[in-house]
């Protein structure tokens, strides 16, 4: 087991997976981490040298990730909320905000939509 | 000014939807007389702040007083087209 940035993976994980793991990571900013850490691609969690390792946990708390992330995206539907737009409505009604069909599936926005957002 | 989603959907060449609206400035003190539109695709532009419009939803006019962050966004998106299904009760 390795701990990377508070949370532990598998040593059969690879790393790029395992950062893609944290909410805001996805392929491209994964891999850019990769680029910049000199980490293959296809490399292992295990195979990562205990330096590597805390130099990607200081790299990860420099970014806005996890929670700091989840609260933009949830601080901008308060906003448009609070304002009383027809988007910020329809996120508290937990309906489809760009205009689809609401006669049936609609379940994702019924379990998400609301405020503060699901994430 | 930042720019905001709303600004990102049209050509930046055009700029705003700049609707010529009947906007009056009354001495501070007497009392606002609000702005009755119809043209909801108008942009809210940040000389509209603290103004106050009446805008057509269709069949009535909703009130709408502009405050700093609605700049960007349109005036129909303050007045909601749509009457929300209540099932009949009986």
């Amino acid at each position: 087991m390795v701990f990377i940035f508070g949370v532990n993976f598998h040593e059969q994980k690879l790393v790029q997976k395992a950062l893609e793991s944290f909410y805001a990571l996805g392929r491209q900013s994964s891999s850019r981490i990769l680029a910049k850490h000199c980490i293959h691609p296809r490399a292992k969690v295990g195979s990562l040298p205990p330096k590597t390792i805390t130099a990607l946990t200081a790299e990860l708390s420099t970014m806005t990730i996890e929670n700091d992330a989840k609260n933009i995206v949830q601080e901008n539907i308060k906003r448009l909320r609070d304002m009383g737009t027809y988007r910020g409505r329809r996120h508290a009604m937990g309906l489809p905000v760009r205009g689809q069909r609401t006669r049936n599936q609609t379940e994702t926005t019924k379990k998400l939509n609301m405020v503060p957002r699901r994430l | 000014m930042q720019p905001t989603r709303a600004l990102f959907k049209r050509s930046v060449w055009k700029g705003p939807h700049i609707v010529p609206l009947p906007i009056v400035r009354s001495e501070p003190g007497k009392r606002v007389v609000p702005i009755r539109t119809q043209a909801r695709s108008a942009t809210i532009l940040p000389h509209f702040v603290g103004l106050k419009f009446q805008v057509h939803n269709g069949k009535v006019y909703h009130d709408v007083t502009i405050t700093e962050e609605m700049v960007g966004h349109k005036l129909g998106e303050f007045s909601t087209t749509r009457k929300p299904f209540i099932w009949n009760k009986r």
